[in-house]
């Protein structure tokens, strides 16, 4: 399905390499571009560094979840310069689908998608639109994500969707538990694989993610809501800034 | 060393913790103060540990052994005499801080003395002993028998010395201890409490229904269950109650604070699988 099929794609690692790395696995011919930001990370052979967006695209993907600042440049380089009708699949875990649509000249065309680092480990991808969204785009997304592999859920689109939104819930307060001193990292760990069946304890999964990703999502929800309940771990927003817990 | 140990309570949780420390070669006194529960627990014993040689799990002789090591007893003196006590009666703080007062009075000082709460304070159980430095908590999880965590709950005044044997003791019944500091809901029933709380309010703002979430939360996530299919599983009551208790002894901490879904199933009687009707309907 995806055979010849050309995908642009834009943002930050490892969320780029990811997705590149899939798409090239199931056919396509992957442009992509990394964020100023992320410019030290390596992509693999086989996927194409481009300097701007490729014109002539099918389908282009924007996956920057922390520097808003270069999502909205680097959606409004693909408004501007990929084929009008060209579906745009963004994340939207920390902005939603309906904020990012007035960024751009041409909403109809854009689509959120639950890109969290880690998560194409599963068998289903998310999407939401914003009101803008026109049809053709939506049965495009649906059909990237059968192209690439995976389900898809259409859920309304709100900061941080479903999974994401739940697992970053876990992982801060898990962080709380640890700042506290309830139990070492570890055996928080252990307790909620053995006690309650988790594929991952939730600071190893904070871990797997990425600690500014997970921080990230956080961010965007307590600014969202406005309510203590999404309050950040400080011991997550330390770890945020070198991107490990303090104390290793 | 540890050879004798005392269950209190022979209840879901007794009973099983009694099979497991009777398999791990200990002498076991289990105590109760219903005759009827006693009975009953035995005639569970006995079958678990009959399917158990059923199944190759164990061998007829092991099943033997193990089961003339549980001596059912409705004489509370009888477990003086033990190293260790595991109380799992009611969860009720009263209920508890009476038995580890008369546990206090019949035990040697250097018994160890722990209780199966899931949610009540260890510190505050152990309050009325002459040595809460030897209290600690020993929280299993249900089933025992399949369930290889055990939260190790430090108290306010719980030694290192006591602490350590307790997780030998788990050691030696093939569990899997891990110790944490005397806190509302530990780290199982304080750290879960998203994966409820934030599906409650998805559902609630629209972003997903039922069926989805619990879709999404499996094939994007990896989760054995949704978060519905386990509330219908856990009990919707049982959920709400531990929420609210975890959301009360942190005096009303925002991030803990039950659904008003969950309070209206309760009182709608719809709790799960138990009642048939929950989330999802069951025949
Ligand atoms: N059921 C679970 O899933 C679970 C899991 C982990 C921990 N726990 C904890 O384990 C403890 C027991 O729970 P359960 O589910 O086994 O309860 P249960 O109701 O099945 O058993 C409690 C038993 O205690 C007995 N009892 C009551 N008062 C007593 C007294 N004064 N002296 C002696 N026996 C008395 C009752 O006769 C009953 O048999 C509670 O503290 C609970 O919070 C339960």
């Amino acid at each position: 399905m995806a055979k010849g099929k050309q995908v642009c794609i834009l943002g930050e690692s490892p969320l780029v390499v990811e997705y590149a790395s899939l798409c090239l696995n199931k056919g396509f011919k992957v442009h992509a571009r990394l964020n100023v930001s992320s410019k030290s990370a390596k992509l693999p052979k086989g996927i194409k560094r481009v300097p701007k967006p490729t014109r002539s695209t099918d389908i282009a993907l924007e996956l920057t979840n922390i520097s808003i600042k270069e999502k909205k440049k680097n959606l409004i380089e693909l408004d501007r310069i990929v084929r009008p009708k060209v579906p745009i699949l963004s994340s939207c875990v920390t902005v939603t689908a309906a904020e990012q649509s007035g960024w751009i000249t041409r909403p109809a065309r854009l689509i959120g998608l639950g890109a969290l680092p880690s998560l194409l480990e599963g068998t289903l991808i998310e999407l939401a639109t914003s009101d803008a969204t026109d049809k053709p785009s939506i049965a495009a997304a649906k059909e990237f994500t059968k192209a690439v592999g995976k389900n898809c859920a259409l859920v309304r689109d709100s900061v941080g969707l479903v999974l994401p939104r739940i697992v970053c819930m876990l992982a801060n307060e898990a962080c709380f538990a640890l700042m506290e001193g309830v139990a070492a990292k570890r055996d928080i760990d252990t307790a909620m694989k053995l006690g309650t069946n988790y594929p991952f304890g939730p600071i190893e999964w904070a871990e797997r993610i990425g600690l500014r990703q997970v921080f990230a999502v956080m961010a965007a929800l307590h600014q969202e809501f406005g309510e203590d309940r999404y309050r950040v771990a400080p011991l997550l927003r330390q770890g945020a800034l070198q991107n490990v817990f303090p104390g290793g | 060393m540890i050879k004798s140990v005392g269950i209190v309570g022979a209840g879901t949780m007794g009973n099983g913790i009694a099979q497991v420390a009777a398999r791990a070669g200990f002498d076991v006194v289990l105590y109760d103060i219903s005759t009827e529960v006693l009975k009953d627990a035995m005639a569970r014993i006995k079958e678990d540990f009959r399917r158990g040689v059923e199944k190759g799990k164990i061998t007829a002789t092991e099943a033997t052994e193990a089961f003339s090591a549980i001596h059912p007893r409705r004489n509370f003196g009888d477990m003086g005499n033990a190293d260790f006590i595991i109380e799992a009666v009611a969860e009720d703080l009263n209920v508890k801080k009476e038995i580890f007062k008369k546990l206090d009075a019949i035990v040697a000082p250097e018994a160890i003395l722990t209780s199966n709460t899931s949610s009540l304070s260890i510190s505050a159980i152990a309050s009325l002993t002459k040595t809460p430095e030897s209290v600690v908590g020993m929280h299993f999880f249900n089933p025992p028998a399949l369930m290889k965590l055990v939260e190790v709950v430090r108290g306010r005044q719980t030694s290192d010395e006591t602490t350590k044997t307790a997780c030998d003791l788990a050691l030696r019944m093939k569990k899997i201890p891990v110790v944490c500091k005397d806190t509302p809901g530990f780290i199982v029933n304080r750290v879960a409490r998203p994966f409820y709380g934030e599906a409650l309010r998805l559902l609630a703002e629209g972003v997903a229904t039922v069926e989805e979430i619990d879709m999404i939360v499996k094939m994007e996530g990896g989760f054995k269950m949704g978060p519905f299919e386990l509330m219908d599983l856990i009990g919707i009551d049982v959920n709400y109650a531990v929420t609210k208790s975890v959301y009360e002894q942190f005096f009303h901490e925002p991030r803990f604070r039950p659904h008003p879904i969950q309070r209206q199933m309760v009182e709608a009687g719809t709790l799960g699988r138990k009642t048939k009707k929950g989330f999802y309907t069951y025949k």
